[in-house]
């Protein structure tokens, strides 16, 4: 199968070590051979269609800051381009998220869906601007489409969804969503430290962003909630259909009242039919969602299993290297190639 | 069940607790206590209202009984059988936006009470918590209760945190 990375960050750095990692390990499990024939990030694009050595990449990018350093790369070549010239079975967009816009992901997607590329994608941007009009656009062009990473991170949330559970209709979803509020709360909760100190704290250690508005404003946990809400309920939702109470006025000592009546604090996304939410609830201590540290959990409410909760890492590129992957190996099964 | 007991206490010194020990003896779990000091009656006896919980029947009367026999005046006692009670924490200026108004509004609604409230107080010129207990006659009360709340909330500028059941 031949691969194409536009985005070369954390996600693609952390995927290309798991293609290095287990290239033998998916040949054998999965008779899948892979190829990765272009890589494209903000200064430039290197191809090679007998498949880039990734080490060496790897290596370069670190380096040189760019995968256009790699031997025969261009500076300056534009990912649009890329996608259009290269012959490449599979596009992934890794690119940063815009949740205004959606772009530069959107038309990233849009022209390899067009080019007859499957897409994967761990960008909510695109999905969050034009779901309904990606998998619209995918169906009509006859590819694969997929985008477990984008909620989760590792946690298949989307991915159990529409396939182990497909029996079940979906009532409602919830889920804890987002590692670096969770983290927040969970620190909050255990040492009774203020708000802004924890949020000093890991922002340097590199679980909050520099600007950690979209995290602590709850609109990650809003755009993750418009996405499952979208794909899993089959909802036309937009973003600003989700009603957003983040967790800046929550301090230690509500954590604490609310601790001596059995329950904790987390930031719950909530979707389903008629209400998608985003706010801090009291969840009762021992709950499946009352997961501690930077971990997502979400249940799900069904007519026939009617609950099904899982926990798991929401974050981090090997972590999420393990949703990228899954999807890869899901598209080359469904395509039965 | 959930019992509401309204009862009139001589005013001496270790009434109340004598008249809590054969609740909990019986295995009454004691939600609520309002004792009421400055509503004394004409005869000089003081009005305790108390809500508890209570597996059965038989036990509700072993506790009646051991009450009367003990002196204590039961002016009143209700049932509310299904009876639901729900968490809900406040952040905000609580004391400043009169949280006596926002606790009369909410019992004003029938079948509706606070039974319990827990504050704590932000530092000078920071937001206060508070954690509160809706009690209500059954669910349908309960959302009204959370709705009513919420509008207070909304009004007063105050984080409402609700439980995930309430929802």
């Amino acid at each position: 199968m031949r691969i194409m990375l536009v985005g070369f960050g954390n996600l693609g750095r952390g995927l290309s070590r798991a293609l290095v990692q287990k290239a033998s390990f998916l040949r054998r499990s999965h008779g899948l051979i892979i190829r990765v024939v272009a890589v494209v990030d903000e200064f430039g694009a290197v191809e090679d269609e007998k498949g880039l050595n990734l080490n060496e990449l790897l290596k370069v990018a670190e380096k040189k800051g760019t995968v256009a350093a790699y031997k025969g790369g261009k500076r300056g070549k534009l990912a649009l381009k890329v996608i259009d010239d290269v012959e490449a079975d599979v596009v992934y967009d890794l690119t940063p998220t815009n949740i205004k816009t959606g772009e530069p992901g959107l038309t990233h997607i849009k022209s390899a869906m067009l080019a007859g590329k499957h897409v994967i994608t761990a960008n909510k941007g695109p999905l969050v601007v034009a779901f309904r009009e990606l998998d619209s656009l995918a169906k009509r062009c006859g590819v694969e489409f997929r985008y477990s990473a984008s909620v989760g991170g590792a946690v298949p949330v989307v991915g159990l969804a529409k396939k182990l559970l497909a029996g079940n209709e979906i009532h409602e979803i919830r889920g804890v969503l987002n590692g670096t509020t969770n983290y927040i709360l969970t620190r909050m909760s255990k040492e009774s430290v203020p708000f802004e100190i924890v949020l000093r704290e890991a922002k340097e250690l590199g679980i909050a962003e520099k600007d950690p508005t979209l995290d602590i404003e709850g609109i990650d946990t809003a755009c993750k909630i418009t996405i499952l809400a979208n794909s899993l309920l089959d909802m036309n939702a937009s973003l600003k259909e989700v009603k957003i109470a983040g967790i800046t006025r929550v301090r230690p000592e509500a954590i604490q009242l609310a601790r001596e009546a059995g329950y904790t604090i987390k930031l719950i996304g909530i979707a389903k039919r008629g209400l998608l939410e985003v706010g801090p609830k009291l969840v009762p201590l021992g709950h499946p969602l009352a997961v501690d540290g930077t971990l997502n959990a979400v249940t799900f409410k069904l007519d026939l299993a009617r609950e099904i909760s899982i926990t798991g890492f929401g974050a981090g590129p090997k972590e999420t290297s393990s949703s990228l992957l899954g999807d890869l190996i899901d598209i080359h099964r469904t395509l039965g190639s | 069940m959930l019992i509401r007991l309204e009862m009139e206490l001589e005013d001496v010194p270790g009434q109340l607790v004598k008249a809590l020990e054969p609740i909990s003896r019986y295995g009454g779990n004691i939600q609520s206590i309002m004792h009421q000091r400055e509503r004394k009656t004409p005869l000089g006896r003081l009005p305790v209202m108390l809500i508890f919980e209570i597996g059965e029947r038989a036990r509700l009367n072993r506790i009646l009984a051991a009450l009367r026999a003990m002196g204590v005046q039961i002016t009143r006692i209700g049932e509310r059988e299904g009876a639901v009670r729900t968490t809900v924490l406040l952040i905000g200026h609580i004391i400043h936006t009169d949280i006596r108004d926002t606790i009369d509004r909410l019992n004003a609604l029938k079948g509706v009470m606070v039974s319990d409230l827990s504050l704590a107080m932000g530092a000078i010129g920071q937001e206060s918590a508070a954690r509160m207990t809706i009690v209500a006659d059954d669910e349908k009360h309960k959302n009204l209760a959370i709705s009513k709340m919420r509008s207070i909330a909304d009004r007063k500028e105050l984080l409402m945190i609700t439980s995930l059941e309430a929802e």
